[in-house]
């Protein structure tokens, strides 16, 4: 009786009260859970993109040389891959068979070197594994997130998570990190929710450690739980706290500033690369991003009643007006999703504009070449994918390849806008409902 | 109600039926009848096939400035040739008996060149071909994309063109590395099988096999699906073994 109750909670726990009880929607989301698993299971040992690659070789070389802080930028993220890593070659011997080419310096040798591998399936496997499983925390954790009670629109948010175009392209093909990082701001919007204020951005503090990205939703998260003037102070200090944590070590251990460093780097660059010249010839520009990011921070703080579903459309909006308006790498498109998860049961069109994002993204791979493109099949067969003819050398010989990909880049900028406008307009809906 | 189904499901395999079309008309307007599919200002190498009794050497380059010089001889006796797509007054080309000679440029006007010829009573052909005055055998393709010669002066039989055909899909790449690879890792190989086939079993539990009123049957349906998993993995093995073992 004891082991029963104990099972019924964890089924509860896991799947959410509403659907445990429900035996229909507990069946269905078994098979949906099954058959994402089984989508999954087809990409993951036989794609991976080069970054895959180099995110191990850094682990492996912490590990080598036993220097824990050998990713100075990456701190958190690269020991969650050095503790991975360290697990996966005490128990499979196979990890091992590739250690030279983990170790390897040149990217080009060691790339060549790691796809010839015989055990390369195996090995990219279990790589990507540690992705799986934060991917499945992920998709029961956004089940709490909206919905309360309505066990068929939590449904609908697992079905549209687990049959995600983008979050098995950038997890199981593209094969990067950043759902780690997803995670963490998940857990902080479940906290958020929870009204755990302190906690909730304490989590998104470790999670701005783990990727940069949670700090764009860091002032619509404090806007959202301050309940009093102090807390103004307090929740900025905490919300900043993991960002300072990094700093400061840094200073100490490095004697270098992990900020600078950071707003040195290209990706801070892509922020604020969009700008309008205000005279020609002079310095005086307005960077585009941020003018609209603060017409966005500013639209939520003039809200009075904010709501978690808005908290979730605002998140979207910024994540969306980043990738709309700037320069972006395609796994930072996976930040939009979890928000565009909850929104799209709420408003079924951003279902499928989601799906043409995805389709633009395809045609924008153009950007990063082969890299992104034939080279994330080598591992079926390096030398083919080598000197297959790319995509790129194909478009170019009928028409320029950077203003074909513009053409669908300038699409894709006009999908997001619409997509904040449909948003925009559902919070006012939201709004209205709450009022009456 | 049903005849509405009926339609969607005829719209259904209509639309299947034009993807699979479409497809085949693609294959067949890029790969042409060359037998090597390239496309000229976009690949990049020499291109060597044999297409009615003539043989055919092409070289493309994707829109750069590349030199293609070589010779090509025999110990038979070239009969007719014809030049392809030869746009540029610098570039040269020497036929003589048994021997042919040539330099060509290729730049982002000029996508490919070639020359189809025929030789008789040969029992060879030797090829030295060079791209910007050096050796990369990997983009010589003779017979078949990345049927790569092994040496930098290579020769080819007079029955290559025939012996290559009857090569098997599966002793082409990508696919012949991919079954290596997949036999030489074989226990990731069953175990992925494994997973795949439990996840699909489970699948059909509760779904096509729970719609079975009779329990028995139920039982049976899955011990059946068990079984079929465990012949394919058996079946695999031998797969794998016969085609790179």
């Amino acid at each position: 009786m004891r082991i029963k109750s104990f099972f019924n909670r964890l089924g509860s726990i896991i799947v959410t009260r509403e659907i445990y009880n429900d035996k229909k929607s507990l069946k269905t989301l078994y098979r949906y859970f099954l058959a994402g698993l089984l989508i999954r299971l087809i990409f993951i040992p036989f794609l991976y993109q080069r970054d895959l690659l180099s995110t191990y070789q850094r682990a492996a070389t912490t590990i080598h040389t036993g220097n824990y802080l050998h990713d100075f930028q990456q701190l958190l993220n690269n020991m969650i891959h050095v503790s991975w890593l360290f697990i996966i070659k005490t128990i499979f011997p196979a990890v091992n068979g590739v250690s030279n080419a983990l170790l390897e310096q040149d990217t080009w040798i060691s790339w060549l070197a790691f796809n010839s591998s015989n055990n390369v399936f195996t090995v990219i496997s279990l790589f990507k594994i540690l992705y799986l499983l934060f991917d499945i925390a992920a998709m029961f954790l956004i089940l709490r997130l909206a919905f309360d009670g309505e066990s068929e629109k939590k449904l609908q948010i697992f079905k549209f998570w687990i049959f995600n175009p983008m979050v098995i392209f950038i997890l199981y093909v593209f094969s990067r990190h950043d759902i780690i990082g997803v995670f963490a701001t998940l857990v902080a919007l479940f906290l958020a929710k929870k009204d755990r204020k302190y906690w909730a951005l304490l989590v998104l503090a470790i999670g701005i450690m783990l990727r940069f990205f949670p700090i764009m939703i860091l002032p619509v998260f404090i806007l959202y739980l301050v309940r009093s003037r102090k807390d103004y102070l307090i929740l900025s200090l905490v919300g900043v706290s993991g960002l300072a944590f990094v700093e400061i070590f840094s200073l100490f251990r490095y004697g270098r500033s992990l900020i600078f460093t950071m707003l040195n780097t290209e990706h801070f660059e892509f922020l604020i690369a969009p700008k309008l010249d205000l005279v020609a010839g002079s310095h005086s520009s307005i960077y585009i991003f941020l003018a609209v990011y603060a017409v966005i921070i500013f639209s939520f703080a003039h809200l009075k009643n904010k709501s978690f579903d808005i908290l979730i459309n605002y998140c979207a909006i910024i994540y969306l007006a980043y990738v709309g308006i700037c320069y972006f790498h395609p796994q930072y498109l996976l930040w939009t999703t979890p928000f565009l998860v909850i929104i799209s049961v709420r408003k079924k069109s951003l279902f499928y504009y989601n799906w043409i994002l995805f389709a633009l993204l395809l045609v924008l791979l153009i950007y990063w070449g082969d890299l992104v493109t034939k080279f994330v099949f080598a591992p079926v067969d390096h030398k083919y994918f080598v000197y297959l003819t790319g995509i790129i050398p194909f478009i170019q010989r009928f028409y320029d390849a950077a203003k074909f990909a513009n053409i669908f880049r300038g699409i894709f900028a006009g999908v997001c806008m619409w997509m904040i406008y449909l948003i925009y307009r559902e919070n006012k809906l939201t709004v209205q409902d709450e009022k009456k | 109600m049903k005849k509405n189904k009926k339609t969607i499901e005829i719209i259904n395999a209509a639309r299947i039926l034009s993807v699979i079309l479409f497809s085949l008309i693609l294959l067949t307007v890029f790969t042409g009848c060359s037998g090597i599919f390239y496309i000229p200002g976009a690949s990049y190498g020499y291109y060597i096939w044999e297409e009615k009794g003539d043989i055919f050497v092409t070289w493309s380059a994707d829109r750069k400035e590349i030199k293609f010089e070589g010779d090509i001889s025999t110990d038979g006796e070239i009969k007719g040739y014809e030049l392809i797509e030869w746009e540029k007054e610098s570039d040269i080309i020497d036929i003589e008996k048994n021997e042919i000679d040539f330099t060509a440029e290729l730049d982002d006007r000029d996508y490919s060149d070639g020359i189809k010829f025929s030789v008789t009573d040969y029992s060879y052909i030797e090829f030295d071909l060079k791209m910007n005055n050096g050796y990369d055998f990997s983009r010589i393709n003779v017979g078949g994309f990345l049927e790569n010669p092994e040496n930098d002066i290579f020769r080819i039989e007079k029955n290559y063109f025939s012996e290559l055909e009857k090569k098997h899909f599966y002793e082409k790449r990508p696919f012949a590395e991919f079954f290596h690879k997949l036999f030489s890792n074989r226990y990731f190989t069953f175990l992925y099988i494994l997973i795949f086939g439990v996840i699909v079993i489970e699948i059909l539990r509760i779904t096509a096999i729970a719609g079975t009123s009779d329990r028995k049957k139920r039982v049976l349906w899955i011990l059946i699906s068990f079984l079929v998993l465990a012949a394919i993995e058996v079946c695999s093995y031998f797969l794998l073994k016969f085609i790179a073992g």
